[in-house]
């Protein structure tokens, strides 16, 4: 659908980039993006991809929000304590943007719901707290053939990749799942920088511009403060995705 | 031969680096995987999710060249 002139205005900043144009905000309007997990990473990543006009931006997580939340999950302030995230989020997302679409889906993510949950979605961002969970998502992601922007975050230190096997390796390639889930200390622009940085991840696939993250993985140590961007290779014997080839 | 270990994060008190504030300088006898390098300077491998060295991740059992410098990292699954 072509841009009407207001969003010609809204998005100009981004459709002046070169290769995105008025093509590819089209693109980013007709696209459907899920967000699993509306906590650290979901809020930055929701925030910029509304700000940035997907289509359609399903936010899923079954919690409510929390006190401790609030040094880092900016869509949530002290009067939503108790309330569940995701519809104390999505009027926040519509206001910011309403030509975006926002589904707020109450559910918990796990083997048996995972794969109805991402269904139909162009992109799926891991904004999820724990290894069982983030496996449940990666391997829907691989059938669905959809995919997988993977984001982690503890103290100063976070993690992001772009995973879509067979190209790419899988989750379970290189994040061993038997490792114990902590609530780690987290200050809030660790998750933000991260959860920002997911968001640019889909937004660069979607519209087809710059680099993805696809094979590599980037280690931010924001303590030191040092970012390292590395090769990751596919494991041939992963439980996951050795299926694909 | 001699490798480095580098760590930035939380790894970094259990590394107890001496050539620079990250990085610790370890003389390695035989040829000898990463997790078993890891366990003769006492960081113990439940620690270590991953390392990178030479632009690439590699696993515990990535057996080191002469000169590598090897960046140690945590498990990290919060979001």
């Amino acid at each position: 659908m072509p841009l009407t002139s207001d969003q010609k205005d809204r998005y100009s900043r981004q459709i002046a980039l070169p290769g995105w144009g008025e093509k590819g905000q089209e693109k980013l309007l007709a696209s459907r993006v899920f967000v699993a997990g509306v906590g650290g990473l979901g809020c930055a990543a929701a925030v910029y991809l509304a700000a940035a006009g997907v289509g359609e931006l399903v936010i899923c997580d079954a919690d409510t929000v929390e006190r401790s939340n609030l040094n880092r999950q900016v869509l949530y302030g002290r009067d939503d304590l108790t309330r569940p995230k995701v519809t104390t989020a999505a009027p926040r997302l519509s206001a910011l943007n309403p030509d975006v679409s926002i589904s707020p889906v109450v559910a918990e993510i796990g083997p048996a719901t995972a794969a109805g949950l991402i269904e139909g979605a162009d992109v799926v961002l891991d904004c999820l707290d724990n290894p069982e969970t983030r496996v449940a998502l990666n391997r829907a992601c691989i059938a669905a053939g959809t995919p997988l922007v993977y984001a982690a975050v503890s103290e100063y230190t976070g993690y992001l990749s772009f995973l879509h096997p067979p190209a790419t390796p899988c989750l379970e390639c290189f994040v061993d799942r038997t490792r114990p889930a902590v609530d780690p200390p987290v200050p809030g622009a660790t998750a933000g920088a991260i959860g920002t940085l997911e968001a640019m991840e889909a937004l660069k696939f979607l519209t087809g511009t710059g680099e993805t993250l696809a094979g590599k993985l980037l280690v931010m140590e924001g303590a030191v403060p040092s970012f390292d961007v590395v090769t990751v290779e596919r494991e041939p014997s992963c439980k996951a995705c050795s299926h694909l080839g | 031969m001699v490798i480095f270990l580098r760590s930035g994060g939380k790894l970094r008190d259990k590394l107890k680096p001496d050539v620079d504030e990250y990085t610790k300088r370890v003389e390695v006898e035989g040829d000898k995987s990463l997790r078993e390098i890891l366990g003769e300077v006492g960081v113990p491998d439940s620690l270590v999710a991953f390392a990178f060295a030479n632009g690439k991740l590699e696993r515990l059992d990535y057996r080191p060249s002469d000169g590598d410098v090897i960046t140690l990292q945590p498990p990290v699954s919060g979001g």
